[in-house]
């Protein structure tokens, strides 16, 4: 595809600003974070203190504990409905569509303390009620990623093409459909995973305490340390969705490399 | 029992009988009757919705049937799930595992199975070798073009065993130079396997070109199933006639019982089973190979208004009183004085024709 000279310029020009907007205030949040004591010099020093806080790794691991967990129950609770939805229960698509965007609709508060009641006993009163939280705050996220990855295959001729060569319903879905969506399995995890680590407002309102929560009553402590904080979570962030990226990279080779040995 | 515990399969009977399908209002098949002995290549032909995907999902297990039976070597298949049915299937789509390699989807198949590897390894080479994509081995789907697609398709279906082997417009997607080729591929490959198949398609030329039998089906019944050549030339029926080949539907007169004036000249009625009592207007369906240049005083006049050159045929069309375009294949070299606009005169040369209500 070859631009004329004037959107040539256009583009350059978006690209800048768009990077100025995105860059700029991280650039500025990381210089801060690195300075001294009494903001002079540059050092860890803020990272230190931020480390050394009580509750830091205990919160830290609460939080991802509980965002692994909500990211397979909306992995487990998902992908299943969507296939099925895609393949034999099309009709009920509108009603699963409305269902799912109900979470962006009712109020946070109404959610927390209405859901709290309907939550399985063996949960309610522990933290690990969160999880069941997180997964309908991603729900619309995780259900549309699901959804539009389903709907970019023939999901119909794969099934039957499957079903024909003597695979059962389990094995076609596990070892067709599963990986034909992977993009769109490992994009809703990352959704799910993502929304749970950072939740804080129904946390805060069924008083939990995770990563979020205790970060707020930290900042108060250190500006300076704040900022480090907030660096931390955003580094965190982007470094597990790169460890996901490349684990479904790396599994990928591997079942390459075991197809080779094969012909070989 | 697994279907490679014998190395050599035999050759499978298909029977379908009054075979019974019907979606909404619409209905699909309707008391559906066929046989395909062990080792034969049907072609179910038909225009769309005519019911043949339907019969061949009703083989493979992916629609259920309202009322009917299907037997396979005498068993009764019909509430066998898809997944027991053992039966191959290529798909108009082409319907690769996009996530897997070519030699994984030839695998997946005998993997279900749980073949062991060794062996496994040993029937994909086979395979691969057969329809001539050995080096393509690693590749993915979308780094294949759609007869090679479609080659590795076949391939998987076939690495099973299958009892029978069920193509559902497989070339339909295909460009017409690769169709033609994987046409005699499959040909070759059923030939060489013995491999009873069943083969839907639109497409007459490829229905008569790969067939053993063809079976021609109109609203979810079969008009006629026999050899291709008996088809062509001896129609059951004016469906059949008019929609294998080519036919010309001139109007005619019921002359003696049994005959009909066409073009002035009387000529046997092909369908004797034609109601002659009613007196309504009828059409005769004359092909255009039926038809030949002649003599002033022994043919029909008229103009020549379209001249296409086929090769060795050329076809013209003809205007003739009262405003009908008549078309007429002739030998190319008599008619390269012919020009549009020139009238020249033909007759009928058949010895009986197809006649049905106008």
């Amino acid at each position: 595809m070859r631009f004329s000279p004037s959107k040539i310029v256009t583009i350059t020009l978006a690209t800048l600003l768009a990077v100025l907007i995105f860059l700029l205030p991280l650039v500025a949040a990381s210089e801060y974070s690195f300075r001294g004591a009494g903001g002079k010099g540059h050092s860890f020093i803020n990272y230190q203190w931020l480390v050394q806080q009580d509750g830091f790794a205990s919160h830290l691991l609460t939080s991802l504990q509980l965002a692994v967990l909500a990211g397979l129950l909306n992995l487990i609770l998902m992908v299943p409905t969507a296939v099925l939805l895609h393949i034999s229960l099309k009709r009920w698509r509108p009603i699963v569509d409305f269902i799912c965007i109900l979470p962006l609709i009712i109020p946070v508060v109404s959610l927390a303390i209405g859901a709290q009641v309907s939550m399985p006993k063996i949960v309610q009163n522990t933290q690990y009620e969160l999880v069941f939280f997180f997964v309908i705050i991603a729900l619309p996220f995780t259900y549309r990623t699901l959804d539009t990855s389903l709907s970019s295959i023939d999901l119909k001729t794969l099934v039957e093409a499957s079903r024909s060569l003597g695979a059962h319903w389990i094995t076609t879905i596990v070892r067709v459909i599963v990986p034909s969506i992977k993009g769109g399995i490992t994009g809703a995890l990352f959704l799910s995973f993502a929304l749970s680590l950072g939740e804080f407002t129904i946390t805060s309102l069924l008083h939990w305490d995770t990563f979020p929560t205790w970060t707020v009553v930290a900042a108060q402590q250190n500006i300076l340390g704040a900022i480090a904080l907030s660096v931390f979570s955003f580094v965190g962030a982007v470094l597990l969705m790169i460890i996901i990226s490349t684990f479904a990279v790396r599994k990928r080779s591997a079942s390459i490399s075991h197809i080779e040995e094969v012909i070989a | 029992m697994s279907t490679l515990e014998t190395v050599q399969r035999v050759s499978s009977k298909l029977e379908l009988r009054n075979i019974y399908r019907k979606f909404g209002q619409v209905v699909a098949l309707d008391d559906f009757n066929l046989t395909v002995e062990p080792g034969e290549l049907i072609a179910l032909l038909g225009p769309s919705g005519c019911g043949k995907t339907t019969a061949l999902r009703i083989i493979a297990g992916l629609e259920r049937v309202d009322s009917g039976r299907l037997d396979v070597n005498g068993i009764d298949y019909v509430a066998k799930p898809a997944n027991q049915r053992d039966m191959g299937m290529v798909f108009q789509s082409y319907s690769l595992f996009p996530n897997m390699t070519v030699s994984e989807n030839i695998e997946y198949g005998l993997r279900v199975r749980k073949i062991d590897s060794s062996k496994r390894k040993k029937i994909i080479y086979e395979k691969l070798e057969l329809v001539a994509l050995a080096q393509k081995s690693n590749s993915y789907p979308h780094q294949l073009s759609g007869g090679q697609q479609q080659r590795v398709a076949l391939a998987r279906a076939l690495a099973i065993e299958p009892t029978v082997l069920l193509l559902d417009e497989p070339l339909s997607a295909l460009d017409a130079q690769v169709r033609a080729q994987i046409r005699e591929e499959i040909r070759r490959i059923q030939l060489s396997l013995g491999i009873t198949t069943i083969f839907v398609t639109h497409d007459q030329e490829e229905a008569m070109s790969i067939a053993d039998r063809v079976g021609v089906m109109s609203h979810g019944k079969l008009e006629q199933i026999d050899q291709p050549i008996t088809i062509y030339n001896n129609p059951l029926t004016p469906f059949v006639a008019s929609f294998v080949g080519e036919a010309n539907r001139i109007p005619a007169e019921l002359a003696e019982p049994g005959y009909v004036k066409v073009l002035e000249q009387t000529i046997r009625v092909a369908n004797q089973s034609f109601d002659h009592s009613h007196g309504l207007p009828v059409s005769a369906l004359v092909r255009p190979e039926s038809l030949q240049i002649a003599s002033e005083s022994e043919g029909t006049p008229g103009q020549v208004v379209i001249k296409s050159f086929l090769g060795p045929l050329t076809k013209l069309g003809i205007t003739i009183e009262g405003g009908l375009m008549v078309h007429i294949n002739v030998a190319s070299k008599e008619v390269s004085s012919v020009d549009i606009g020139n009238r020249i005169s033909f007759k009928i040369v058949a010895e009986e024709v197809m006649v049905e209500s106008a």
